[in-house]
């Protein structure tokens, strides 16, 4: 009921300020700008010249596989870094205005307050993801060679657990600081902390959340789903509960 | 001219346009109804109309004021 009537209010919020529009939007480019640049590249490098005449250059077209994983790249960089720019104001914005003020010295609990604006954000980034995803499918199909929506939506469910770390993350570092822009850069750092890690002891780290891009390339060049990429997607899980829990406990035992 | 427009594969570049121009009218329906911007308001219709894709983005994440 209480839970329900916050996740509405931060939908709403979503909506009025345009994110429901420009946030899919910008997911969606992300996931065209590469298969479209490598498509036309042999054009690109012709336009711009500087070769002697008479050169031949040979790129090879990469598989259409190749093509959707260079989209998800794009996810891995630009994507978070989207993501941390959108969430790191949920609860650091709201204390540095005093709406959290207001809407926590009601009979509000620190669990739905939580983890309803953790809800609202999970969906606004899936759903961009998901169009962003399709709209990639799309033109790989176009350009490349079939792919089947069976094997993007893999990916996407594969990628989808890294993604909701990213928020879960940052939204953590948003109950612990007060700036955003302090928040976002923390939050940043970690994250590509957590990408260090994996590839230095990756041979000990197998079930790290920073493995699930290469279980994405894995699943797609095999269609399998290995015991591995369960057992790494059961890791993030945990990873996102324990993070969650904490921020609620913080914000418990934390003056505003 | 003609002859070059028709050879402009537009199932590759129709759905590109569309989202620049949804993107550049939202942001300006945005500007219009919006009290204040972090900057000046007519520096921001300028950056809108004219950065491709890029400017509506950047007014989004950066010129609203919360």
């Amino acid at each position: 009921m209480q839970w329900s009537v916050i996740f509405k209010k931060e939908l709403l919020e979503n909506w009025r300020n345009f994110k429901w529009i420009w946030v899919p939007i910008v997911f969606i480019l992300f996931g065209i700008m590469d298969p479209i640049t490598t498509y036309y590249m042999p054009k690109i490098i012709d336009a711009v010249g500087g070769l002697p005449e008479g050169a031949q250059i040979n790129i090879p077209q990469p598989p259409p596989e190749q093509a959707l994983l260079m989209s998800i790249n794009e996810y891995s960089s630009l994507g978070v870094l989207m993501i941390v720019l959108i969430t790191m104001g949920i609860i650091s914005g709201e204390k540095k205005s005093g709406v959290a003020e207001l809407i926590l010295s009601r009979p509000v609990s620190f669990t739905n307050y939580i983890t309803a604006k953790w809800a609202s954000s999970i969906l606004l980034i899936l759903v961009s993801f998901i169009t962003g995803m399709m709209f990639s499918w799309y033109y790989v199909n176009l350009l490349f060679g079939d792919l089947s929506l069976s094997q993007v939506f893999g990916a996407i469910f594969i990628y989808g657990f890294w993604l909701i770390l990213v928020v879960s993350i940052t939204m953590l570092i948003s109950t612990l600081f007060k700036i955003p822009g302090l928040v976002g850069f923390i939050s940043v750092l970690i994250v590509i902390f957590i990408h260090m890690l994996t590839s230095i002891f990756r041979h000990i780290l197998t079930y790290s959340p920073a493995n699930l891009s290469s279980y994405v390339s894995a699943y797609l060049y095999t269609g399998e789903m290995t015991a591995d990429m369960w057992s790494t997607i059961f890791v993030t899980l945990i990873g996102i509960v324990l993070l969650l829990t904490s921020s609620i406990f913080i914000l418990r035992n934390r003056e505003i | 001219m003609l002859e070059e427009l028709m050879q402009i594969n537009w199932s590759l570049i129709a759905p590109i346009i569309v989202i620049q121009l949804i993107l550049m009218i939202v942001a300006i329906i945005d500007l219009v109804r919006i009290e204040e911007t972090n900057g000046p308001k007519w520096l921001w219709a300028i950056i809108i109309v004219f950065v491709n894709v890029l400017g509506p983005i950047l007014y989004f994440i950066l010129g609203r004021r919360q």
